[in-house]
């Protein structure tokens, strides 16, 4: 069994008050429990980590000390924000792995997250923290993770290198796909312009579709996938391509067209409001009785057992 | 004269670090650094520097990103990871290619073993099109082809003395450079562009093109074709004299060969020119080259 629970739901930035009390305000973060064998996984590090810290504080340090393992979809501010402010870090007790995607010419995975805690920033620098921590560049690949839990990440289609994940344990499959878009073909198809070539055109058409085709398959046939959902397609289209992230249309194709079985909308945009979320959810909500999928918008402090 | 594993260890060791050919250098500072860089543009200012080009399929084919094919193409690899990535790759390979500058090309010109590559690249992609390649293959004949000759570099740097003798020796005996290579230096840019692609970890088709352009019959039976209209766009370059990597005279029975390999005859290759010239001028014109 995984018991999976969102902490934070958002995308950009935190963004708490009277009218996101519903849905949540903070940043990505996801928890799954495999309680048979008592292990923990976190996926991302955005503002949610912190009452996730809260709450691990109360309910595993009683039993013992902490052991977990935090998975960063990609380095962008809002999934890595909650780090400093994870209370266990702060326990000599405490050991933490931390597995994220770092592009070739940048730092390494702990000078950009422990990067954060340098006195510019904020009070307690990443050489005082007292709790063990290791960083590992993660890659695309197939893992196995011992207790019988399988890691598969794929490349996703961000502005930096960002990974989806897929966990595969006792038959059940649990999914992230976010921060994405749909691949698109980036060269010039307008043989009319100056910058048109066919070569590159259609080799960007075939690469676009291949890419697409790789990334459904990686999402094909979850229990549970969190696809990202920041826009509605009438707000991507004018103004968000290339932004790296998807529509609820888009998001709810994909799940449809590969048997997914529950899909949670996710990352969503910081101005929405729990009003209109639920306008939204009238529209594309569904129950996942009839065919097709269970489709719902991800709350902060909802919980999945798959 | 040395051994070749001492060759081959003198080489090796400046592979890593080969610098860009400063022709281009500017223009892939300019081109990378603007947040309002287009595909096209990555992509064109990427392919107009072989040893850039090589660079950043390297970087793209290594361990770093483990991707689970091999990527051949620059347009593949900008839609795969993205323009950031690319233009930050092309930025950071880049910069080694500014320290190079002009130094690296003592017995060669560098701004004519350009033209050569660039002529090369795109005479390699106009025969792909005119023997139906699909279009999308097409750019992996043009790196291929851009690429061909970098084996040039290391010798000509690492080995300047005798390589300058070499070029002398063929331009003398008006006979094949590969050969007088093999007598002055112990090793041909064959070879060392074996020991590029390799070490670089490029797609294999790259590397035979890099290693048999002289003997594609000699290349493995998938990457033949390829290999065999690299070669025959080299004797065009070199014949029509279009830029300059030394090898100044083609033997004719090795181009007979090849025409008969490829089924086609010397005056199929004919209306080729313009396109090459126009790809030449076009290349010249975004670079801003001044003669």
């Amino acid at each position: 069994m995984m018991r999976v629970k969102f902490w934070g739901v958002r995308g950009s930035i935190p963004c708490p008050g009277g009218h996101t009390a519903k849905y949540g305000g903070n940043t990505s973060c996801i928890e799954i429990r495999f309680d048979d064998v008592g292990r923990q996984i976190i996926i991302d590090a955005g503002s949610g980590l912190r009452e996730l810290g809260n709450f691990m504080m109360g309910h595993d340090l009683p039993k013992g000390p902490i052991s977990t393992s935090i998975y960063l979809s990609h380095t962008h501010w809002d999934h890595i924000m909650g780090f400093p402010f994870f209370t266990p870090i702060y326990l000599p007790s405490t050991r933490i792995e931390v597995f994220g995607p770092v592009s070739h010419e940048s730092d390494t995975l702990e000078t950009i997250v422990g990067g954060q805690m340098t006195y510019r920033y904020f009070p307690v620098r990443q050489a005082e923290l007292a709790a063990t921590i290791s960083y590992a560049n993660l890659k695309e690949g197939r893992f196995d993770l011992g207790d019988g839990i399988t890691l598969t990440t794929k490349y996703l289609n961000h502005p930096i290198l960002c990974l989806g994940y897929r966990f595969e344990y006792q038959g059940k499959v649990f999914c992230t796909a976010y921060d994405t878009e749909p691949y698109q073909n980036l060269f010039c198809t307008d043989s009319d312009s100056t910058e048109y070539d066919e070569g590159m055109a259609l080799e960007g058409e075939v690469v676009a579709r291949e890419q697409n085709e790789a990334l459904e398959s990686f999402v094909a046939g979850a229990d549970l996938l969190v696809y990202d959902a920041q826009y509605t397609q009438g707000e991507y289209i004018p103004g968000k391509v290339g932004w790296g992230h998807s529509s609820m249309e888009f998001a709810i194709a994909v799940a449809r067209r590969r048997q997914v079985k529950r899909l949670a909308l996710f990352h969503h945009e910081p101005v929405r409001t729990d009003g209109e979320f639920d306008e939204l959810a009238a529209i594309y909500a569904q129950t996942g009785d009839g065919d097709g999928p269970e489709i719902f918008f991800a709350r902060e402090g909802g919980e999945i057992i798959l | 004269m040395e051994s070749s594993d001492h060759l081959t260890h003198v080489i090796q060791a400046y592979i890593d670090r080969m610098p860009s050919l400063s022709t281009t250098v500017n223009k892939v500072l300019e081109v990378c650094n603007s947040p309002k860089t287009s595909a096209n543009d990555l992509n064109r200012v990427i392919s107009l520097d072989p040893v850039l080009t090589g660079h950043v399929l390297k970087l793209i084919n290594s361990a770093y990103y483990s991707l689970p094919n091999q990527v051949s193409s620059l347009a593949r690899a900008i839609i795969m990871l993205g323009l950031n990535t690319v233009k930050n790759l092309a930025l950071s390979t880049a910069v080694i290619g500014a320290l190079g500058k002009k130094s690296c090309f003592t017995a060669l010109s560098m701004d004519a073993f350009w033209a050569h590559s660039i002529c090369v690249g795109v005479t390699a992609k106009a025969l792909a099109a005119a023997n139906n390649v699909a279009g999308s293959e097409r750019d992996e004949y043009f790196v291929a082809g851009m690429l061909h000759d970098l084996g040039k570099i290391p010798l000509n740097k690492c080995f300047a003395a005798e390589y300058a003798q070499a070029l002398q020796l063929a331009a003398l005996e008006q006979g094949s450079l590969l050969r007088s290579e093999q007598l002055l230096v112990g090793i041909d840019h064959g070879m060392a562009g074996r020991l590029i692609g390799e070490k670089w970890r490029l797609a294999p088709s790259i590397v035979d093109s890099l290693a048999f352009h002289h003997a594609p019959e000699q290349a493995p039976a998938d990457s033949r074709t390829l290999v065999a209209t690299v070669a025959l766009a080299n004797l065009y370059a070199n014949i029509y004299e279009i830029g300059s990597a030394g090898d100044t005279f083609p033997e004719a029975p090795f181009l007979m060969s090849i025409l008969e390999m490829m089924d086609l005859k010397w005056t199929d290759l004919a209306p080729l020119h313009a396109i090459v010239r126009m790809e030449l001028d076009k290349a010249q014109v975004f670079l801003k080259l001044t003669e």
